[in-house]
């Protein structure tokens, strides 16, 4: 009789510990400062863009990873170098977890494709971290990708003048494995809590698809 | 020891001669450094904290360099949730108050170096402000 009473208490014990952390994890998940997720992530639409080493860059290659996508571009001097080198520190960190980074993507979207080539491109987000994808297309490309997330940019091209301001959303999207636009960070970003939050996040919905 | 080398280096700033003591003046700049470009790029920002130390204000107008073609003041914005650069032209310094170029706000912004900055490197920076004074700025390259 003890014994089954002792069982019982352990076992309950077992099941409250687990349901707080589950708990614990959810509350983390709510909206704040560092990232908002979506109760309804939005499936995304096709597109089609070209990757750094001149590969199709469209919807297929979103699903099966989890991707952060962030716009930009390679002239501007404080905002994408700060986000790239921030990012490149939480890609290190999500990678230190056991699950590891092999599930994810970084992918930098240039919205200036009339001075960002694929090689430009390629050396540009290589430098902040070997694995990151440069990405770009023409206008009309770029923009079927940034309207379906709301990212907002507008390049002030001016014919012979080299230096035309450019500018760009500094929100980093978050599109999970199944193509679906799920969560969003805002600035100011820290690598530290937004690879907390996304493990957390990757954790959940691991258990859901389960 | 490390007492005798702390009395030392007091008795040294005791005996300096006075008029150099006020020289070390009216704005100091500490923590300058300018991030390293990515290869192949032209455009960098450098960042400082400027300290007024007089009891009045001082007025950035300008900066310049012989490392560079260009040297600007500039500001981050948001609007319209974008972001942005705007030339400042100048920045005013309170008195006695600190200001600090960082990440997202006021920069310096370099174009065209005259040769392949790396981490480690440093290049120096002359600030103008209203008046005349000059301050060269030795910043350092960090990646």
């Amino acid at each position: 009789m003890m014994t089954i009473v002792a069982l019982a208490a352990t076992l309950a014990g077992i099941w409250l510990a687990a349901s707080d952390r589950e708990n614990t994890s959810r509350a983390m998940l709510r909206p704040d400062r560092v990232m908002t997720v979506f109760p309804d992530p939005k499936p995304m639409r096709a597109f089609a863009l070209t990757d750094h080493q001149n590969r199709v860059f469209d919807l297929s290659r979103l699903q099966g990873k989890w991707s952060f996508l962030f716009f930009g571009f390679t002239h501007c001097p404080d905002v994408c170098p700060t986000t790239l080198a921030e990012l490149a520190r939480a890609r290190d960190d999500i990678a230190r977890n056991s699950v590891g980074a092999e599930d994810v993507q970084f992918v930098f979207i240039s919205v200036d494709p009339n001075r960002d080539t694929a090689g430009k491109l390629g050396q540009y987000v290589t430098y902040f971290h070997t694995t990151f994808l440069g990405v770009t297309g023409n206008d009309a490309q770029i923009a079927k990708l940034a309207a379906q997330l709301d990212a907002a940019y507008q390049v002030a091209f001016t014919p012979g003048m080299e230096n035309y301001p450019v500018y760009h959303t500094t929100t980093v999207f978050l599109v999970d494995p199944r193509a679906r636009y799920h969560a969003m960070f805002t600035p100011p970003l820290d690598a530290e809590a937004i690879a907390r939050r996304f493990k957390v996040l990757r954790e959940l919905e691991g258990a859901k698809a389960t | 020891m490390r007492w005798r080398h702390t009395i030392s280096v007091c008795l040294v700033l005791a005996l300096t001669p006075f008029p150099a003591a006020s020289e070390e003046a009216d704005v100091a700049v500490r923590d300058a450094w300018v991030r390293e470009p990515p290869p192949g790029m032209t455009m960098m920002a450098g960042f400082m904290t400027l300290r007024n130390n007089s009891s009045r204000p001082q007025v950035l107008v300008s900066a310049s360099s012989s490392g560079f073609e260009t040297v600007m003041i500039h500001r981050t914005i948001v609007k319209d949730g974008m972001t942005g650069m705007v030339h400042a032209p100048q920045v005013e310094l309170a008195p006695k108050a600190s200001l600090i170029f960082a990440p997202g706000g006021y920069h310096l912004m370099l174009i065209n170096p005259n040769r392949t900055l790396r981490a480690g490197d440093r290049v120096v920076i002359n600030l103008e402000f209203r008046g005349g004074l000059v301050l060269p700025v030795a910043c350092e390259v960090r990646k």
